[in-house]
């Protein structure tokens, strides 16, 4: 293979070539001028994100940051992808520890150790340890990881009192979430069929991994150099979470099958009352907020052989390009400050990542709903992560096209967990790990 | 008479030039980059490298761009005859003048005009599987409730069909030609006794034949291209790939994924693809001998 010659092809990347370059850091304590900020949310999120600005800008009044909000996830996981194609990327961004990983590979992403190290506001031993661990790409912290959160229940109080149901346990069961699950599911007009859901849950990977674990088994495969080789679902143990998983819409009927689904999705039914339990991360919080037509609140993930969690975390990344280090640091540096994070934490948005902040009264209100916010703490030494792989978005998207079949009564487990292996290993095989 | 032609050209030209430059700019360079970047592979982020005919060999191998370009074939050979023939059972129906005339027209076009996010998001909901204007007249009639956009049967034919409803420019395009033909071969006719049908086909339809080609030709090129919004708003190419169109695949190649040597070599494809099935239509409606006066 050979470099192509094409000026015409060098002119068009010639902006961004030079990314190829990671700056070094050239670390400084302040900075002045604009830095531009890109997150995605809800108007309550990006209310959040307003307030830190201010606040920020209150107290460093030489630097001005410009807020860009881009309201849906996947329109910002384009936009952020095209910005930094186009070689105008915002000076800071957010992006998922299951995103960050091409960028970083790409070496559009500034390192933000040699600045963690060099501050005298935060160290990383503030932080939840599996919080910047994920950040870390070979090695070395890439981001600064805003928060620690991880897949939950929400559940609706008043239909589990309705049904006389005791409410979840921290420790429930797979069977006895299953029982709740099935005495929740109703068809209320007797027209044969169900005008209520126990359950919502996307088939994804994301969403099956940490019932995968708690069964026992591994997402992946490691060669003995602790690189993933390919997914692991083939395993006993990982074959039965699939099973158990697809049997919910499959056999038990508590969740939507894919008409139903596709009439009204899970989400909306939990937030019109019309589906009991509905597994979402802290990102759910501010939109239940909403909610005033009944009771609800967070519980744990039911327990399998073993507790397992997921873990559900964002961090605010500095561009390489940009040419405000000192400014952008600043800015990262507050934002993920005690003052910085209670802001956004006191949205509801957040599950703090910074240990003295998560167990403050800017998450822990007992004000504020949910009423067990503590279950995301109690439950931090479960949580697990998924590969940092730099194809992961691949693997999750081709997984979760099988994973639905399977799931909506189209292919046997066995048939797409064949499948899933297969069409995945391309993308395992392309990593350098 | 030659300094009046050269003004007039040269206003002709200055007319043209916005459009001209347009063109080059933002269609042709792009066209010949995405041509080159076919054979490299290429992330934006570094300089693309030459990889031959190895973009083309990923693609064939992929079942998600077979299944693709499958999707988008039976697409056009379903959406742009009826895309065709209703803009001409429009034509026909609207073009003579007669009361309320103008407001027919007027709704005909109307849903050309809706932004196509908007378009898709009205369709998104009348083809809800439960509380959907179409199943819930269907389910009043006692008739079977297909799942549509759920179901990895049917989910391809809200595509045609709403497509059906945007025929708007054909239908001006068709109208103007119908206004055009020469009332005297449809005078000659009716006086040799020539009835409401065979003077439509003998006459119209011949007459129109050159239109209806050059309506067919552009409608495959747009076909091509149209599924993009509705299969990215609607359904993103589910369920297992049954709305997975073209445009899509490469859109998710090059701008989720960043392989725009892959993206641009499926583009590339698609143009050919036009190319083929174009040609294909030029000599089946050349051989009846009307494409040539086009």
């Amino acid at each position: 293979m050979r470099i192509v010659p094409a000026s015409l092809l060098r002119a068009l990347s010639a902006s961004v070539l030079a990314l190829g370059v990671t700056a070094s850091a050239s670390v400084a304590q302040e900075g002045s001028g604009t830095v531009s900020f890109m997150v995605f949310g809800d108007p309550a999120e990006l209310a959040a994100y307003q307030s830190l600005v201010a606040a920020f800008e209150e107290r460093e009044p030489a630097i001005d940051v410009e807020l860009i909000h881009v309201p849906s996830a996947s329109d910002y996981r384009a936009r952020l992808g095209v910005d930094f194609a186009a070689g105008d990327p915002a000076d800071v961004v957010l992006i998922n520890y299951r995103r960050y990983a091409p960028f970083a590979a790409m070496g559009v992403l500034e390192p933000l150790a040699p600045y963690l190290r060099q501050s005298d506001v935060i160290s990383e031993s503030d932080f939840f340890d599996i919080a910047t661990d994920s950040f870390k790409w070979r090695g070395q912290l890439m981001c600064i990881p805003q928060n620690i959160s991880s897949l939950v229940v929400y559940y609706n109080r008043d239909l589990f009192d309705a049904a006389g149901l005791p409410h979840p346990a921290d420790d429930w069961t797979w069977d006895e979430f299953l029982a709740a699950a099935r005495a929740l599911t109703q068809d209320l007009d007797g027209d044969g069929r169900a005008d209520q859901y126990g359950v919502g849950i996307e088939p994804s990977i994301f969403r099956l991994a940490p019932f995968v674990w708690a069964a026992g088994g591994e997402l992946v495969v490691l060669e003995s150099g602790l690189r993933p080789i390919r997914l692991a679902l083939d395993s006993r143990a990982a074959r039965e979470a699939v099973e158990w998983f697809v049997a919910l819409q499959t056999e038990h009927g508590v969740v939507p099958d894919a008409l139903n689904e596709a009439a009204e999705s899970s989400e909306s039914r939990f937030l019109n009352g019309r589906t009991a339990m509905f597994f979402n991360s802290r990102r759910g919080t501010p939109t239940a907020r909403a909610i005033d037509g009944f009771e609800w609140d967070v519980a744990a993930l039911p327990v399998g052989r073993e507790r397992a969690g997921i873990l559900h975390s964002d961090a605010y990344c500095m561009s390489a390009l940009t040419e405000e280090k000192d400014a952008a640091w600043t800015f990262i540096e507050y934002a993920n400050s005690p003052a910085g994070q209670a802001i956004v934490a006191e949205s509801g948005r957040t599950v703090p990542s910074l240990i003295e902040v998560a167990s403050s009264p800017a998450f822990l209100d007992p004000a504020a709903a949910p009423a067990n916010s503590a279950v995301w703490l109690e439950t931090v030494d479960s949580l697990r992560t998924v590969p940092i792989l730099r194809a992961w978005v691949d693997i999750e998207e081709l997984t979760a096209d099988e994973l639905e079949r399977a799931f909506y009564g189209q292919a046997s487990v066995d048939e797409v967990i064949a499948a899933m292996i297969t069409r995945t290993a391309p993308f395992f095989a392309g990593e350098e790990g | 008479m030659s300094r009046f032609s050269l003004s007039w050209r040269a206003g002709l030209w200055a007319m043209l030039l916005p459009y001209l430059v347009g063109t080059l700019l933002l269609i042709g360079l792009p066209a010949l980059i995405s041509g080159v970047l076919a054979f490299t592979t290429y992330d934006a982020l570094t300089p693309p490298v030459f990889v031959g005919f190895a973009n083309f060999r990923l693609l064939a191998a992929d079942p998600i761009v077979t299944t693709a370009i499958s999707n988008s074939l039976v697409f056009i050979v379903l959406a742009v005859p009826l895309r065709i023939l209703g803009a001409l059972a429009l034509a026909m129906l609207l073009f003579r003048p007669r009361r309320g005339a103008g407001g027919y027209r007027a709704a005909a076009y109307l849903p050309t005009v809706i932004p196509d996010v908007a378009f898709a998001l009205i369709w998104l909901w009348i083809f809800n599987p439960l509380f959907g204007p179409v199943n819930v007249a269907l389910g009043a009639l006692g008739l079977p409730q297909p799942g549509w956009l759920a179901d990895a049967e049917t989910a391809r034919y809200p595509f045609v069909i709403m497509s059906v409803f945007q025929i708007g420019e054909g239908f001006v395009v068709l109208l103007a030609a119908l206004r055009g033909l020469p009332r005297a071969y449809f005078d000659a006719g009716a006086v040799d006794g020539a009835g409401r049908w065979a003077l439509f086909r003998y006459l119209t339809l011949p007459l129109m034949l050159p239109w209806l080609a050059l309506l067919t030709f552009r409608d495959i090129i747009l076909s091509f291209q149209w599924t993009f919004t509705p299969s990215f708003v609607m359904t993103g190419g589910d369920p297992y790939y049954a709305t997975m169109f073209i445009p899509l695949v490469i859109y998710e190649e090059a701008f989720d994924r960043f392989r725009f040597g892959t993206g641009s070599a499926l583009m590339l494809v698609t143009f050919l693809l036009s190319v083929a099935l174009i040609a294909a239509i030029y000599l089946l409606f050349r051989r009846r001998g009307y494409v040539a006066d086009v």
